[in-house]
């Protein structure tokens, strides 16, 4: 393939490459997973590039085929995460800001969005990206209104792992 | 405060943390050969196609088409050669169609309805093979306990009777059928596992 392809595709991602590690952190458990799952992301976007037209934002666009990945086309298996596994979460939490009382509930966010199925991840990941429900309509391929009715069930979810 | 809102304000300083790839790194990965699960439906449907599509070879090999010619049930071989590379062509252009449809660009749902539809026409081709194989080994069996004196014992009167016959053909049949089925469900399952349960998700956010 052209080299200027290349150039340019490897360029935008380095720039952009943050959007697919928190994919890869909300989707994998540990750094091997982490790094198999970007290398696979990052092949998609690959062979995706050719047809990218630049109509749309490249950031706009890798939500979209990173998110593909992670939900569909990602084979290996993911070691489950338990309840008591918060330590092992790969967030950074600890700040100056926080009392001990926010970090231990954010904490308990992170391992409860941990317990989603990859779905409602999806849904999750877009709303924390400030995506609005029309965008995350789009990428998911449902109605706007079922996006809102299920980002509503998830809230309800989280509370109650939060809360048992 | 809503626990999402308070996880979105510290999502944010979530990106001080995240590794970040050289230049180089991300090139080399573009290098790299994909193992999605794309991938190997794509590699598993054409071994089924070549699979099922070479058996009509091996009954060439083996001879066994010489039946055929002895029994003069030649234009019916011609006619079911034809037939099941028809049938062969139809699945394979419906194949290459759907799978050309896959494209990570789409929404997460068009996606996996193309993946599964994939996969679907390979499904489609098998059985449509197997109960076409199974109804010409059924015709053949029945025309030759009919018209001939194959299954006769030689001179004697305990002639097995033809409905004998054919049911046992039908029994063995059904019991390979069987097989297949169990062996494709095992297959099919261990490939389109994780799809069908997210696909399946996202259909009952739309009821």
């Amino acid at each position: 393939m052209n080299k200027e392809l290349e150039h340019s595709f490897v360029t935008n991602l380095e720039q952009n490459q943050n959007i697919v590690h928190k994919v890869c952190r909300i989707y994998t458990n540990d750094p091997d997973s982490h790094n198999d799952l970007f290398q696979e992301i990052t092949i998609q976007l690959w062979k995706a590039y050719p047809k990218f037209r630049g109509d749309a934002k490249f950031s706009t666009w890798m939500y979209r085929v990173a998110l593909n990945t992670a939900i569909t086309l990602y084979r290996k298996s993911k070691r489950s995460l338990s309840t008591t596994d918060i330590e092992s979460i790969n967030f950074k939490i600890k700040a100056e800001e926080y009392d001990d009382e926010v970090e231990q509930q954010l904490k308990l966010m992170y391992s409860a969005v941990k317990q989603l199925n990859d779905i409602e991840k999806a849904l999750v990941f877009l709303y924390l990206e400030d995506k609005s429900y029309k965008e995350i309509a789009e990428t998911m391929g449902i109605s706007e209104v079922n996006a809102r009715v299920k980002m509503n069930r998830v809230k309800t979810k989280l509370k109650k792992i939060l809360n048992p | 405060m809503d626990e999402l809102e308070l996880l979105k304000q510290d999502w944010k300083r979530q990106e001080e943390v995240l590794p970040k790839l050289s230049y180089k790194e991300i090139y080399q990965m573009i290098l790299k050969k994909s193992s999605s699960s794309v991938k190997w439906i794509f590699i598993i449907s054409i071994l089924e196609f070549v699979l099922w599509a070479s058996i009509d070879i091996l009954v060439r090999v083996s001879g066994n088409y010489e039946n055929f010619e002895v029994y003069e049930l030649k234009g019916f071989s011609t006619f079911s050669t034809v037939l099941s590379y028809v049938i062969l062509g139809y699945f394979i252009i419906r194949f290459y169609l759907n799978y050309k449809r896959i494209q990570t660009t789409d929404s997460a749902k068009v996606l996996m309805q193309n993946i599964l539809n994939t996969r679907k026409t390979v499904k489609y081709y098998v059985w449509t093979i197997i109960s076409f194989l199974s109804l010409t080994a059924v015709i053949l069996v029945s025309y030759i306990a009919i018209f001939t004196d194959k299954y006769k014992v030689d001179g004697s009167q305990e002639q097995v009777p033809v409905y004998i016959i054919i049911m046992i053909t039908i029994i063995v049949l059904a019991i390979f059928m069987g097989i297949i089925a169990l062996f494709y469900r095992i297959v099919y399952g261990i490939l389109t596992r994780k799809l069908k349960h997210n696909y399946e998700e996202l259909e009952k956010l739309e009821i």
